[in-house]
């Protein structure tokens, strides 16, 4: 399925487009026999990581279900349209989604800013939207009837970190950041975070996501004596501040955030096992990919992509693509862009078995994945070291 | 703190240095500019890694095979994407260059895509820190400083030294008089084009451990290692290695001394200066317009 | 009927179809032809300036986003109508564009191109941190349009708007380029010396040409702001760029009809390309490349080729052609430049 030729796709979209032509009122992309669902976000570009390698997680569950007979008895389609990771083209895929593939609903969004781009426009179209990746607060808070998200948004990560930080008795905390538009929706939320606590931050760094070193800021954090640091950048930076963090004998406690949840790749990102004894990360997922918990999903990849590594953000799009699908399940038959909107908001305690605690919706949350929780490397082995689930 | 700051800017220099290297080789032979040079450095680091870590050869072949690889893919492109176009000019080689670019990094993350997202490659050396004499450096560091020196002495070696080298010099000089005196022009342009390659492919394998692998690695260091070379004059292999150290060093000193937020944006700064005010680079060289 | 197939004729039909487009356009289709015409403005305004005025600048995506950041927060931080600051975003980006022409003053080819770059990089980094004035990497909303009374959605609106600029900026490089000033940059191009003996103003025309692109790409840019109400970084980065270029000489550097053809045929490449999923970046690698080896000079030149009504004026520069005079280096023979 991954890799569709050309050819296959038409048929599939000409064969869509006949049966859902028939007469009997039914909803946008839902036939007897189909449900059509659309996924944005980059399938090309750096922002691919978490539009298309999350799409592919996804898929594995859908191409499953499907399978098993489907949702009753409706199997299901997706569409992919790429959104660049630019707000201009997030629209222009949101729109061809909408009104051109017609799809039932959209599971996607990966860059913030292409999902803020996008959001006037599927909002106004009143089509269900859940959110796989994109953490921007500003998606999902004011709650919009038809959007949620299954992602932990920013504030909620950003919040997390200090509050580690705290109960580690750390006295001086510092943030690493990069001011991209990732790394400025977690920094504004974690800035506020501060404020309310009353703490002002003891340094606050700025490093590009792509960095390949990062002595200076280590420098600066050691000259400001800081005890902790909150980071709020890509793993490629991590590893390079990790690393020379320690080449220059400085040893703060290491708070990262989701990102950098995949504590074994990046210690071999970073190269230097040692650097790796003061740092904690934030996990949306109960399981590393390598965990022997994860062996039967690790099987079903293996399967769908020989050639390819499950990784994170491939789980990410599992754990989502369950939730979806069990709230397909929960609309029933008579499947509308409503019963689903209803469905979602009162998915209570569903148990994905993948993110760290359970998915919950109410009318007025619709940041459905609150917990955080704490890892750490001892011995090794990926350890679950603390868990913070914020409430609202 | 002044210490560290300039070794690290040393590395961080070396690493555009050796892109730049391969920048200069193509544009002194040739006059042209290939904008794929970073995307080629990406290719190199995973050709690497298809034969060390994928497919299991030992590490020096695989090192060596990745090269070669490189080599050969710079020959390719430019048959394919630049050959008919060295006489429709400079425009047309840049567009044709961003394309192969779009082409290469396509292709890589349709293969390597889904194995990760920065990928860690193997150090050639042991990872781990070690002190030299109170002053802590990471062998990997040492090994790719030492290595970029060695390389640009072996390419000004082969410029100096070789036939093909003096050959590539001349047509840089004057293509009608080399023409004229019955050197293929062409094969010599398909050369320098698959030694930039090359030379971008050996940047890549030395440095991988340290830049870590992916398909969108190529511009950014491009985007340096390109003010690197013109730092240095766009002409000098020493003038590109020199460039690159000033640029790394730049960037070190402005985060260190300045700001970290300015890090980034020092190096397009010092550029606009340094063309503003001695537009023919720190090597000066040749004027780059005689009317 | 020949008129028709003229450049001309080829013109009006296109501008008419995009005037009925609206009468039956999906809501998709009518975001894509909008943004084909923004894209028309910007490919119009950096030809003028490559291919005219022979400079081959980088900085057309910053313009744009200057453009754009200008009119986006005129109206969010002072509260300027969208009226006024459409206007005055290209003022603004036309003033910036001049500060250009001084480094173009004593640069030019690959190094005018990278000191262009390194400004473009720089105004990126501007929109990012400059968080006080530009709300930093998040971008931020701009207010929805209104097009009262006209009885026009703000959909159709800014697409009608689009349209009369796109018509208007068209036209006005039309006549530019047949008029003096354009016979200026045209030999300013070719050889600058040379032009420098015939009386023209190098700076003066170096100054209008780099000042008009900017104004172009800087209504181009508050065009972009009124169409997405919303205004980020990502929207004017280095592919961006890219796309530019390749419009400009996709569809035939020193012709505005080929930047018309060029601008749109690339917007709807880039649309029809969606179908190859994440295969996109290899097809558009490999469309353009196809473009460039079978047409170096552009969809214009092929079309004056086969169409005998396809009357372009003489401002496509001919490395065969055109061997009288020392052609400027971007434009002369790669393997042949002097040292």
């Amino acid at each position: 399925m991954r890799r569709t030729s050309l050819l296959a796709t038409a048929l599939m979209l000409a064969g869509g487009a006949i049966i859902a032509a028939p007469a009997h009122a039914q909803e946008v992309g839902v036939t007897d026999t189909t449900v059509r669902i659309g996924q944005l976000g980059a399938l090309t570009g750096p922002g691919y990581l978490y539009g298309k390698i999350i799409m592919d997680g996804a898929e594995i569950i859908y191409q499953e279900v499907n399978k098993a007979g489907g949702i009753h008895g409706r199997k299901i389609e997706t569409v992919r349209q790429d959104d660049r990771c630019d707000p201009a083209t997030a629209i222009a895929a949101a729109k061809k989604l909408i009104f051109d593939d017609k799809v039932f609903m959209i599971h996607g969004g990966g860059c913030t800013n292409a999902s803020v781009g996008a959001f006037p426009e599927i909002k106004a179209a009143n089509i269900p939207w859940v959110i796989f990746a994109s953490v921007g607060d500003s998606l999902t808070s004011p709650p919009s009837p038809h959007i949620f998200t299954t992602a932990l948004s920013a504030s909620i990560e950003s919040v997390s970190q200090l509050e580690f930080a705290l109960q580690k008795g750390a006295k001086r905390i510092a943030v690493i950041s990069q001011r991209d538009a990732w790394g400025r929706s977690r920094y504004q939320p974690l800035m506020e975070a501060f404020k309310q606590k009353g703490i002002t931050p003891v340094a606050d760094e700025e490093i590009i996501g792509e960095a390949n070193d990062a002595t200076p800021q280590a420098l600066r954090l050691q000259a400001a004596k800081a005890d902790a640091v909150l980071m709020v950048i890509y793993p490629k930076a991590a590893a390079a501040f990790l690393r020379d963090a320690h080449k220059i004998g400085y040893k703060p406690i290491a708070i990262g955030q989701t990102a950098l949840g995949d504590l074994p790749v990046l210690t071999k990102q970073v190269g230097v096992p040692e650097a790796m004894s003061n740092m904690f990360a934030i996990s949306h997922v109960r399981y590393m990919p390598e965990d022997a918990e994860m062996a039967q999903w690790r099987k079903l990849f293996s399967e769908y992509f020989p050639r390819e590594t499950m990784s994170l953000y491939h789980i990410l799009g599992i754990a989502s693509a369950k939730v979806v699908v069990e709230v397909l399940q929960r609309a029933g038959k008579d499947l509308t862009r409503e019963s689903f909107r209803a469905q979602m908001a009162k998915l209570t305690n569903f148990d994905t078995g993948i993110y760290p605690g359970p998915i919950t919706c109410t009318e007025q949350d619709h940041q459905c994945h609150k917990s955080a929780a704490w890892v750490a490397l001892v011995d090794g082995k990926i350890k679950t070291v603390a868990a913070t689930t914020v409430g609202r | 703190m002044l210490g560290y700051l300039i070794t690290s800017g040393l590395a961080l220099g070396a690493l555009y240095a050796l892109v730049a290297i391969g920048i200069v080789i193509v544009f002194k032979s040739t006059g042209a500019i290939n904008l794929a040079q970073g995307e080629l450095f990406m290719l190199g680091g995973f050709f690497a890694f298809m034969f060390h870590v994928q497919m299991g050869y030992p590490y020096i072949p695989s090192l060596l095979l990745a090269v070669v690889a490189s080599f050969f893919i710079g020959a390719l492109t430019y048959q394919f994407a630049f050959r008919p176009l060295m006489k429709a000019g400079l425009v047309s080689v840049l567009l044709a260059s961003i394309a192969v670019s779009f082409l290469l990094k396509g292709v890589a993350r349709n293969i390597w895509g889904g194995v990760g997202d920065y990928i860690p490659f193997p150090p050639m050396i042991t990872a781990s820190a070690i002190n030299l004499n109170g002053f802590i450096v990471l062998p990997q560091q040492l090994v790719a400083f030492g290595a970029s020196i060695a390389l640009m002495l072996l390419i000004v070696a082969y410029f100096k030294f070789t036939r093909s080298g003096k050959w590539l010099q001349a047509i840089a000089d004057n293509v009608k008089a080399a023409t004229l005196v019955g050197i293929r022009v062409g094969a010599l342009h398909r050369l320098a084009f698959a030694l930039g390659a090359a030379s971008a492919g050996a940047a890549a394998v030395l440095m991988a451990p340290l830049t870590l692998l992916y398909p969108d690695i190529g511009f950014n260091l491009f985007i340096k290692a390109f003010a690197a070379a013109v730092l240095g004059g766009l002409h000098s292999i020493a003038g590109a290695v020199i460039g690159g150290l000033i640029v790394g060093l730049v960037e070190a000193l402005v985060a260190g001394y300045v700001g970290s937020k300015f890090q980034d944006v020092s190096a397009f700064v010092v550029i606009m200066l340094v063309l503003v005010f001695i537009p023919r680079g720190i090597m000066g060289g040749k004027a780059m317009r005689k009317v | 009927m020949k008129w028709l197939i003229s450049n001309k004729g080829f013109l009006c039909i296109l501008f008419a179809v995009f005037g009925v487009l609206p009468t039956f356009a999906n809501s998709y289709l009518l975001y894509v032809s909008n943004l084909a015409l923004l894209f028309i403005i910007l490919a119009i305004g950096l030809n003028l300036l490559i291919g005219y005025a022979g400079q081959l600048a980088f900085a057309n995506a910053a313009m744009f986003g200057i453009g754009a950041y200008a009119a986006a927060l005129l109206q969010v931080r002072l509260g300027v109508p969208y009226w006024v600051a459409l206007p005055a975003g290209g003022v603004i980006a036309s003033l910036i564009g001049t500060l250009m022409a001084w480094p173009a003053l004593r640069l030019s080819g690959i190094y005018l191109a990278l000191a262009t770059l390194a400004f473009a990089q720089f105004t990126l980094w501007l929109f990012m941190h400059w968080e006080d004035l530009t709300f930093g990497a998040t971008g931020f909303a701009v207010p929805r349009l209104s097009f009262a009374p006209l009885p026009v959605t703000p959909e159709q609106g800014i697409y009608f708007l689009s349209w009369i600029i796109t018509i208007g900026l068209t036209l006005f490089a039309w006549n530019l380029v047949r008029s003096r000033v354009g016979r200026a940059f045209v030999a300013m191009r070719d050889n600058e010396v040379a032009a420098a003996s015939l009386g023209i103003n190098l700076l003066r025309y170096k100054v209008f040409a780099f000042a008009l692109s900017g104004f172009y790409a800087g209504i181009a840019g508050g065009l972009h702001c009124g169409l997405l109400n919303y205004v980020a970084p990502e929207s004017f980065d280095l592919f961006q760029m890219v796309i530019h270029k390749s419009m400009v000489i996709v569809g035939g550097v020193g012709s505005v009809v080929g930047s018309v053809i060029g601008a749109a045929l690339l917007v709807a490449t880039l649309e029809l390309l969606r179908e190859f999923k994440s295969l996109q970046e290899i097809a558009f690698g490999a469309i353009l490349l196809i473009f460039i080896l079978f047409m170096p000079l552009g969809l214009v030149s092929f079309l004056k080729r086969v169409l005998p009504g396809w009357e372009e004026e003489v401002h496509l520069p001919d490395a065969r052609t055109a061997p009288a005079v020392e052609a400027a280096d971007e434009l002369r023979p790669v393997g042949e430049r002097s040292p």
